[in-house]
């Protein structure tokens, strides 16, 4: 049997895995010294007032897990005779995943003969949430754990996303955005337009002034780069600004048509401590990265 | 009949100089170019000079070295514009007397010329019909081969009438209908001279000390639980005395040094046997049982800096020993709220002004003297702050400060917030800066002081006045309607972007009902309303 793991920095809910059959991993975040496990700790994201109160100026933190934390989630599968599918969220903005890694390498000793299915959706929030539902599907239609890596392999660099972050402090913060100028910030209007590259890594590729002009940057994104948009879901994922998400979503309507499955969500908390409150990022099938 | 300039005349010409400024200083300011409550020519003029004229106090010796002294002083006590002006138009004169122990009407014609000199070498493009048009001009047209009683007299005659003459040179002056104001000034300095040269000299009372306006302390800024945080200000002149010290071979640099070592923001010159010291320290006793070694004080004052509130406002917790940064930002800003906002973007001082309050020379020496940076950028927002700006930066050494021309808040606001702190090349940044500040449009909201018309707009006294950079834009008797007719002109629906701060006396109310009417009226302009609680301009509004 294949169990199915994905991660909260995927901005997965217990809906979705209900629905098909995933097992969250709650990836953690600490505020004042408390760490705080998605729908563990608490059953519905509040994203109000989680980004309120980072407007506040309390800021989370994030940090990798330890061995003991994965040790716990996949030892009992393979011991109980099932191989593992995990979509994660992009492993080039965590050093958890190297601590994942040595785990299984001592677990795949002790249990010879189950297998780790992996897909790297290169991306987070809605990047990964994109990827992470289309392997839902093929979960749901009875696909294999290798017939899925392989389609992983040939579709991942085909999922792309860019957005933009109303306060850059988080991410000078973190340190995960290369190229970010200062010549930008919510303050002034000035907004960085940020892309996962292929390699997941987060690249500022420019600046629009004014939302209005950011939205409609990554709104034509999609229209210059898309591939196959309408076969795919386009994702919205906002940062507490749904008001916004809501006039992208208008748009790329008025762009692909009214039957365009487009999904409006809330950045999880994990990651939203790092991109902040008021920023909107749009996934969707594209020609290439 | 008076033949010769000493020192102790020279002197008393400034004092009667000042007051003759000093009471007419309101129809100076008044000579203003915009017909908005703003004009300060004469407060800027008379605080420099009467930095000058402190400078004097108790200079002995000869006119040379006391010209030189006054000099030095409104060197670091020059506001605006006018006021630097005014402050190399005396730097000129003192060049020009340097050496003489009396200077007779020959010797003052010579050093009327080095002023002028020094004048229009102070300005990159110097304009005419302005003060330094009406300084050269009254020299040319004045003999020289008369009593000196005379040549004051031809010398305001010819003053007057190069003044009356400034609005055909300047075609700004004769569409407000004014006179230049620096020039005005100028002659209302030389009248005071004037009567020096005839016995009349002012009391105390007559120049008062107005700069900087000193606010009332707060006693219970320093209570019973408090920690000292900011130290003392501590200001002194120490006689040089020969009992203590060989006053031929006292090291001034050393004595620099040593304060420098011992405390913060260091402003120390020596001046004959006085040296002025200004510093900042946790232990002011120290710094004056050290500097006691070399004399005896004339004049001591020490502040507990908590109390002050325009010093408290300028800095940042740890404003001592901060560790060394590679860019440091200066700026000017006035009202409570646009200060925090230039400190929220990243500056690291703020000196409290504006068009209103020029920061003096000094004022931006002490502001530079708080940072710890390679490199100290200054933002003026004003263009008659800019020249106070670029003196300080020549005289001060410890850093490489540059001042960026922001002439409006939002140039300022704009250029401090996109200056890039991590890239090592200065003029990379500087560059990158000098872009965005040109992108961003400044329109400001005031009320009318005069009737006046200008670029198509009537202006009617107590109006509303929109305006940007030196074009009226609009006028209206409802606030509202003057701004939102201003931004139409400015082309708001053509940007993406638009902040304002709103000023002191706009009630919450009207700020957000124009901000409702503006999201409404221009829905691809992104606005962000700020309470600058700014004095003078009710609403300023950037657009980029």
């Amino acid at each position: 049997m294949l169990t199915f793991f994905s991660d909260t920095d995927c901005d997965i809910t217990p809906k979705e895995c209900a629905e098909y059959g995933i097992k969250l991993i709650s990836m953690p975040y600490t505020v004042n010294d408390k760490v705080i496990y998605p729908y563990v700790d608490w059953e519905t994201f509040d994203a109000h007032a989680f980004y309120d109160m980072l407007r506040g100026g309390t800021i989370p933190t994030t940090s990798a897990m330890g061995e003991e934390f994965y040790e716990k989630l996949f030892e009992p599968e393979f011991a109980a005779g099932n191989d593992i599918l995990y979509a994660h969220f992009s492993a080039a903005t965590s050093n958890t995943f190297t601590i994942m890694h040595q785990v299984l390498d001592r677990l795949k000793e002790k249990y010879p003969g189950r297998k780790f299915f992996e897909v790297d959706s290169l991306g987070i929030s809605a990047l990964a949430y994109n990827v992470v539902m289309e392997v839902a599907d093929m979960v749901k239609a009875g696909k294999t754990g290798e017939e899925i890596e392989a389609w992983a392999k040939e579709e991942v660099p085909h999922f792309s996303m860019h957005f933009f972050a109303d306060d850059l402090k988080f991410f000078r913060r973190s340190g995960r955005v290369s190229g970010l100028a200062a010549t930008m910030g919510g303050l002034i209007g000035i907004r960085p337009i940020i892309h996962l590259d292929d390699n997941g890594v987060m690249v500022s590729i420019g600046k629009e002034t004014g939302r209005a002009k950011a939205i409609a940057r990554l709104v034509n994104t999609v229209v210059e780069q898309g591939d196959k948009v309408k076969e795919h879901r386009v994702v919205i994922a906002h940062s507490d600004c749904p008001a916004i998400a809501e006039e992208a979503a208008r748009q790329l309507k008025a762009k692909f048509g009214d039957d365009l499955n487009v999904l409006i969500q809330n950045v999880n908390p994990t990651i939203g401590s790092h991109c902040g409150p008021d920023g909107l990022g749009i996934c969707f099938h594209a020609i290439h990265r | 009949m008076l033949q010769t300039i000493t020192s102790t005349l020279y002197a008393d010409m400034l004092r009667q100089g000042a007051a003759s400024l000093y009471k007419d200083k309101t129809v100076v300011n008044d000579l203003n170019v915009f017909p908005i409550p703003d004009g300060d020519t004469g407060d800027n003029m008379y605080m420099t000079l009467k930095a000058g004229s402190a400078a004097t106090a108790g200079k002995e010796g000869n006119v040379g070295e006391t010209a030189s002294a006054a000099a030095q002083g409104m060197l670091l006590g020059a506001r605006g514009n006018s006021g630097v002006i005014l402050s190399r138009i005396f730097a000129g004169l003192a060049k020009g007397l340097e050496g003489l122990e009396k200077a007779d009407t020959a010797a003052f014609a010579h050093a009327m010329s080095t002023a002028v000199q020094e004048a229009y070498s102070a300005i990159p493009v110097p304009v005419e019909g302005t003060i330094i048009t009406v300084l050269r001009e009254a020299f040319e047209a004045t003999l020289v081969d008369t009593t000196l009683e005379e040549y004051f007299e031809n010398l305001l005659s010819e003053m007057q009438v190069s003044l009356d003459h400034t609005p055909e040179k300047l075609d700004v002056l004769r569409q407000a209908g004014v006179v230049d104001s620096g020039g005005a000034g100028l002659l209302c300095i030389f009248r005071g001279m004037n009567e020096a040269l005839h016995g009349i000299v002012a009391s105390e009372e007559a120049a008062p000390d107005t700069a900087p306006a000193a606010p009332a302390l707060d006693l219970s800024k320093f209570a019973e639980d408090s920690t000292l945080e900011f130290g003392y200000c501590t200001e002194f002149l120490l006689r040089l005395t020969r009992a203590k010290t060989d006053i031929d071979n006292f090291d001034i640099a050393e004595f620099v040094a040593w304060l420098e070592a011992n405390g913060e923001s260091v402003v120390a010159f020596r001046d004959g046997t006085i040296v002025k010291v200004h510093v900042h320290t946790f232990s002011p006793g120290e710094i004056l049982n050290h500097c006691q070694q070399y004399g005896e004080f004339l004049t001591l004052k020490i502040e507990n800096m908590a109390l002050q509130h325009h010093q408290e406002s300028n800095r940042n917790n740890a404003s001592f020993k901060r560790p060394k940064e590679k860019y440091g930002i200066v700026t000017v800003a006035a009202g409570a709220g646009l200060i925090e906002a230039f400190k929220q973007i990243g500056a690291d001082v703020v000196i409290p002004g504006g068009q209103t309050m020029n920061p003096s020379t000094q004022d931006f020496v002490e502001a530079f003297e708080q940072i710890n940076a390679d490199n100290i950028l200054v933002f003026p927002n004003n263009s008659n702050i800019k020249m106070a700006a670029e003196q300080a930066a020549g005289l001060y050494k410890k850093a490489d400060v540059r001042v960026l021309p922001s002439s409006t808040i939002g140039e300022g606001y704009y250029g401090i917030a996109s200056t890039d702190r991590d890239c090592d090349n200065v003029e990379e940044v500087i560059s990158s800066v000098m872009e965005i500040m040109d992108s961003v449009a400044t329109g400001m909201i005031s009320h009318a002081i005069r009737d006046a018309e200008g670029d198509g707009v009537k202006v009617v006294e107590g109006d509303f006045v929109g305006y940007q950079g030196k074009s009226i834009l609009s006028d209206s008797p409802c606030r509202k309607e003057a701004a939102e007719a201003l931004l139409d002109k400015m082309g708001a629906a053509g940007r993406d972007v638009m902040l304002v701060f709103t000023g002191e006396d706009v009630p919450q109310q009207e700020a957000q009902a124009l901000q409702g009417e503006l999201t409404a009226k221009y829905p691809n302009l992104e606005i962000m309303f700020n309470n600058g609680t700014q004095p003078i301009y009710d609403y300023i509004f950037v657009l980029c």
